[in-house]
Order: structure tokens, then sequence, then C-alpha cells
């Protein structure tokens, strides 16, 4: 099965969910597990809400892009906004480290798409916009009687 | 002692149980976007000085992300709570793996709100 997909939205939080919803979709044909699933929706989530809250610091007028490409049961997903950026990728990709501890971030925003995904890169420079790019294999389909554990 | 959780005061989805302990039940996605007025309920319980501790029970939830996280672990801050003051029921197992990935794994726990609540009891009252 192949695939392509764009979505460009406003750096709005109403939107968190549209993109998880529409990226949700994307892959629905590939029928994978309510865990898979979830863990995607996750990692969408987590990179949509930080070009919305740090990219762009929740100004309703930058844009969001997502593209996603959907080759064989591997989708490859980028999200990417043109907002201030990272001056240390490294540094922020460390757990618990958060520029905004006043707002309730945990700083585990990073560690938790790296746990969720087959592979994970950050391209960003300050003044210029972060894009992250995320690959996630799906299972094989399982047969009739079901898998859950 | 009898815990009867319809003896407490409802609100949304929220009870203050007897003890001052607060049962949060969030429902359908717990996100930035969501996260803020479920925020501003328990903290309101928790700053009218009538919450001890917190049991989140997770069961009716679909979806959470890392504003999850940071939900708890600020409402964790606003209790002064020493470690025992939070218990969190009924993940799913993608949010059990974020749970434990925070380090918020000690808070998860087996059973019934009503177990729950004994256990917050008992760490309140030092046993
Ligand atoms: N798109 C982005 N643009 C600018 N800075 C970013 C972007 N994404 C992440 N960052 C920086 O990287 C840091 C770490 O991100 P991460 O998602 O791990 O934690 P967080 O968003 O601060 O907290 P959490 O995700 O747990 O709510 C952020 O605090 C921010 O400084
Ligand atoms: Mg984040």
């Amino acid at each position: 099965m192949e695939n392509e997909m764009t979505l460009s939205f406003a750096a709005i939080s109403e939107n968190e969910a549209l993109a998880r919803m529409t990226l949700t979709f994307f892959v629905a044909p590939l029928d994978p597990t309510l865990e898979e699933i979830s863990e995607y929706k996750t990692v969408i989530s987590e990179a949509v809400t930080n070009a919305i809250i740090h990219g762009y610091e929740e100004q309703r007028t930058g844009i969001v892009r997502v593209h996603a490409i959907l080759d064989g049961r591997e989708v490859t997903v980028t999200i990417s906004d043109e907002g201030g950026g990272i001056d240390n990728v490294e540094e922020a990709m460390q757990p618990m480290y958060t520029s905004k501890p006043e707002r309730e971030r945990s700083g585990m925003g990073f560690t938790i798409m790296e746990s969720f995904t087959d592979n994970l890169t950050v391209d960003s420079r300050r003044g210029s916009g972060t894009t992250v790019t995320f690959k996630k294999k799906f299972s094989p389909v399982q047969e009739a009687c079901s898998s859950v554990g | 002692m009898n815990y009867e959780p319809k003896g407490g005061i409802h609100m949304n989805h929220m009870t203050l149980a007897p003890g001052g302990i607060v049962i949060v039940r969030p429902a359908g996605e717990l996100d930035h976007h969501t996260a803020d007025s479920i925020k501003r309920e328990v903290s309101r319980l928790i700053f009218g000085g009538k919450a001890t501790g917190i049991i989140w029970d997770l069961g009716n939830l679909q979806f959470m992300d890392s504003a999850g996280i940071g939900l708890i672990l600020g409402r964790m801050r606003d209790l002064g709570a020493v470690d025992g003051g939070t218990v969190i029921l009924n993940p799913s197992p993608t949010m059990r793996k974020m749970f434990e990935l925070s380090g918020l794994g000690s808070h998860l726990a087996e059973g019934t709100e009503e177990d729950a609540m004994k256990r917050l009891g008992g760490i309140l009252h030092g046993k």
C-alpha cells in the first residue's frame, strides 16, 4: 500500500485533535493494533503541540505543516513549523528538559516520541523553525482471533 | 472506615470524598487543549484547602499525551504532596508506558477506587 498526504493548519490548540484524527485515518487501511494507533497518535500530538506552544508561542497566525507517506506497513510523518526554532536540539531532547516549566510542561515530549517510534529526527535552527520526522512500522495483520495482550 | 463516593460533592467528572480525597475521572481526550479546564477544577478544590490526596481514574480516558503528565505533576506540586498523595488507576498500556518513562510508575495502582482510597488514607495517616 502506498499513499501520501499533506495537511496545513493554523497553530491553535483545537487543531491538535484534527491532526491526530486525520493521520489516524491515513493509516487505518493497515489495520494497526489499538496500542500501535494510540502510540502513533501520541507522537503526533507531542510534535504538533510543540510546534504550537514552543515554535509559535501560541500565535494563531503560525502555520503547522504535516506530511505523511505510507510505504508498505511503514509510515513516515513530517511535522514542521516556521517558528522560533531550537538553540540546542541535544539538550532539548533530554528527558525532563523544558523551557516552559511554568506552563505545566513536563519536558517528556521528545522522550515519549523516541520511545513510541522506530526512528525520530529533529532538524531545527534558532529563528528558522523546526522539522520533526518519525517512522513507525505497524505489525503484520493478525489472524481472526485477537492478539490483544 | 467506610468510604462512600456517593456522599461526596459531584462536579463535572470529579468527586470530593470524605477525608479530602479528590477522585478525578477525565473522559475523552486529554491534550494541551483540554488540560486547562480539568486543572482549574482540581486546583479550586486543592486551594480551597479541601484536598489531601488525588486519585486519577483514567478508565474513561480515550487519549492522553504529555499534557496529562504535566497536569498530574502540577497537581502533586499544588498539594505539596509528599510521595504518595497521588494514585493513578486504569491507564491504557500506552499511558502506562508514559507514566513509567516520566518517573510516575510508583503511583500506578491496581484495583478499585475504594482500594486506592484505603491506600491513600494509610499513606496520609502515616500507617
Ligand atoms: N517546534 C519547536 N519549536 C521550538 N522549540 C521546541 C519545539 N519543540 C520542542 N522545543 C523545545 O524543546 C523542549 C523540549 O520539548 P519536549 O516536547 O520534550 O518538552 P516540553 O514540550 O517542554 O514538555 P512536554 O512535551 O512534556 O509537555 C521544549 O521545552 C522547547 O524548548
Ligand atoms: Mg512537548
